[in-house]
């Protein structure tokens, strides 16, 4: 009996994992050309076990191309559970609201302020987008998910991001799923990040291996 | 034998289920894949008046036409293709079914005010065959935050906003503008000899002239301009997405408004005119202090050079 | 007759997913690639009667792989396999010469069904 610490996944679980995020980022992508008449692309998404603690300086690290983000934070329940992160530089918000909001006059400001606006279209292309991923793993390990509404984190306003950043418990750890996502025609891309949290983790692994069950 | 048990006791499900489904205190509405309503609870019939028979097997959007948008049925697709769950939120979307509102508060809103989710229903081997749409009445939550939100932000007498909201909205236009390179210019107005109709008619007939002016200047700008009781006498307008051409326009309608009113307090008739000073960001402003410090600049000159005027504050007036 | 199967993919996982879901009663004798490169010469050396590729792939990509695989036999028959189905990269693999493309996870039946109409075609060829 070895006292080190077990790896939360083993490399084969990983690897099955891995499998399942190409599929359903995939099948994801297909999908979506069809919903928001954008062509999203999602880059190969890689799978990173860290502590929840350890999140913040990931994200951190990762968006240090942007100088200003807004992130949209979706958090799913069922047996898979955890939260999506879309992570946007700044002026995405706007580019999509020229190509989405029908209409698209941006110059009327008289029915909504623009940061609402663009809060909002965020907020749509986030929930669309994370449901999309998640949607997918979720059917492709036999399970159904339910999602709690978006909300949109600006690190210009640093309350809310700090209280953001100070809602992951640092004892957690947390199976992290990046990709890079890009809208082909309008030059956007951000980060889509998939956190499974800890107490989904057993179910993860068994489900994955119950997948696998099925081709043995 | 155990069959009719089975049969008997999902007879008994279909029964509880049906009666929670009218009973329940919020909309619900089934929609089959072709957005035709397959069920339309008794709330849904109670707040929209149609009877569940008129609507059921019929498009929803041939009763509310107002649901033919490219966000609807953007969320709709995503729903059908991927088992999202779509948010329409009050706070941001007001309504998605214009059911009328009761008046709550006093605060009247044109409809109903709604929270509203929209999400699967999963037939056979977990397939998505229909959508649910349900629909919660806020009207009254949303009216208490308007309310505690009017406390907070307005001027007791005059019911225009009071200078601290002045101030954090000022920050946040500023900080627009810095985003989006949007125009924004602002007001500075003082009611000329007030203290006079003080000293002669009494406080209540200077409070009536502040009301008044209020409502006058009120009642020239836009819903999304806002005034606000600076001072004793002195008042400020911010107007989005204005250049300083437009708001001058708008401070000489005010002007020449105000001149032509006649304020009749009790038996008295009182006249007043308005001095304004006018300013629009430019980028040589760095702080919305700068800004303000200009726009009171512009209106001293107003009063200096005779009132009842309008100064706009242009670059060349800096070595005034 | 289709004997030997060529499964092209970068993933362990995806070419156990695919080996798996081959009709079993045939026995195919099968062999694996694990890049686009890697598949072309697996390719030469185990002349396959049908090829599984994959199209994203580090070291050389499944559009790439067709194209030399084509190249070296333009009759090869090729099974294209992809999570993300779009008209642009069904238009492009179908003119770079591949029999058909799959959606990934393939499941058994489409399997099935595909290596049969190869069998149809191949019996015709033969009878020729």
């Amino acid at each position: 009996m070895s006292h080190e610490t077990e790896p939360i996944v083993s490399d084969e679980e990983k690897e099955i994992l891995q499998e399942i995020m190409n599929i359903a980022f995939g099948n994801a992508t297909a999908d979506l050309a069809e919903v928001i008449d954008i062509y999203v692309v999602l880059s190969v998404p890689n799978i990173e076990i860290l502590g929840v603690g350890a999140i913040p300086n990931f994200i951190e690290k990762s968006v240090k191309v942007y100088s200003e983000i807004d992130v949209v934070e979706q958090k799913f329940w069922g047996d898979f559970n955890g939260s999506g992160l879309l992570v946007f530089p700044n002026n995405a918000g706007r580019e999509l609201i020229n190509v989405l909001d029908e209409g698209g006059d941006v110059d009327s400001f008289e029915a909504k302020p623009i940061d609402n606006l663009e809060k909002d279209i965020l907020m749509e292309i986030g929930n669309i987008l994370i449901g999309a991923c998640v949607g997918k793993v979720a059917e492709l390990l036999g399970t159904i998910v339910t999602y709690s509404p978006p909300q949109v984190i600006s690190n210009d306003n640093n309350n809310e991001y700090s209280y953001f950043i100070d809602s992951f418990d640092p004892n957690q750890s947390a199976i992290l799923m990046k990709t890079v996502f890009k809208f082909k025609d309008q030059d956007i891309s951000g980060l889509l990040l998939l956190l499974t949290n800890q107490e989904s983790i057993e179910w993860l692994k068994q489900a994955l291996n119950a997948f696998m069950e099925s081709y043995e | 034998m155990a069959k009719t048990g089975i049969k008997c006791f999902y007879g008994v499900l279909r029964m509880i289920f049906s009666q929670i489904f009218d009973m329940i205190n919020s909309g619900i509405v089934i929609l089959d894949r072709d957005l035709k309503v397959v069920k339309w609870n008794r709330w849904m019939e109670n707040y929209s008046k149609i009877p569940a028979n008129d609507v059921i097997g019929k498009s929803i959007i041939e009763f509310y036409p107002n649901l033919d948008n490219a966000k609807f049925k953007r969320n709709v697709k995503s729903v059908l293709a991927f088992g999202n769950f779509s948010f329409f939120s009050q706070k941001l979307h007001k309504y998605i079914f214009p059911f009328k509102a009761l008046n709550t508060l006093g605060v009247k809103f044109d409809y109903m005010q709604q929270n509203c989710t929209m999400g699967p229903i999963r037939g056979e081997n977990n397939s998505i065959e229909y959508i649910y749409i349900m629909v919660q009445d806020v009207t009254e939550v949303a009216a208490y935050e308007q309310k505690l939100i009017e406390m907070n932000i307005k001027d007791g007498l005059t019911g225009a906003y009071n200078r601290r909201y002045f101030e954090t909205r000022i920050k946040e236009e500023f900080a627009r503008h810095k985003r989006y390179s949007r125009p924004f210019s602002i007001i500075m107005q003082d009611i000329d000899y007030f203290k006079k109709v003080n000293d002669t008619y009494g406080h209540q007939a200077g409070d009536f002239i502040l009301t008044s002016f209020s409502s006058s200047v009120a009642g020239r700008i836009r819903n999304v301009d806002i005034l606000a009781r600076y001072g004793g006498e002195e008042f400020c307008c911010l107007l989005p997405e204005t250049n300083l051409k437009s708001a001058k326009l708008v401070a000489e309608h005010v002007r020449h408004l105000v001149e032509q009113s006649i304020y009749k307090f009790k038996n008295l008739e009182l006249k007043i005119t308005v001095s304004q000073g006018v300013a629009e960001l430019n980028p040589e402003m760095s702080s919305h202090e700068i800004m303000l410090k200009r726009a009171d600049d512009a209106l001293y000159e107003a009063k200096k050079t005779g009132r009842n005027k309008v100064i706009g504050w242009e670059e060349k007036n800096q070595n005034t | 007759m289709i004997k030997k199967i060529l499964i092209v993919d970068d993933s362990p996982i995806a070419r156990k997913m695919l080996n798996s879901s081959l009709p079993k009663d045939k026995n195919y004798e099968t062999m694996f690639g694990v890049n686009g490169e890697d598949g072309v010469v697996k390719f030469q050396e185990f002349q396959p009667d049908v090829t599984f590729l994959d199209l994203t792939m580090p070291i050389m990509d499944g559009y790439k792989a067709l194209e030399e695989i084509r190249k070296l036999d333009k009759n090869a028959i090729v099974i294209v396999t992809t999570a993300d189905i779009q008209p642009k990269s069904i238009a492009t693999v179908m003119e770079l010469g591949a029999f058909t493309l799959l959606k990934k996870p393939a499941k058994s039946k489409s399997i099935e069904e595909t290596l049969e109409k190869i069998e149809v075609k191949l019996s015709k060829i033969a009878g020729e």
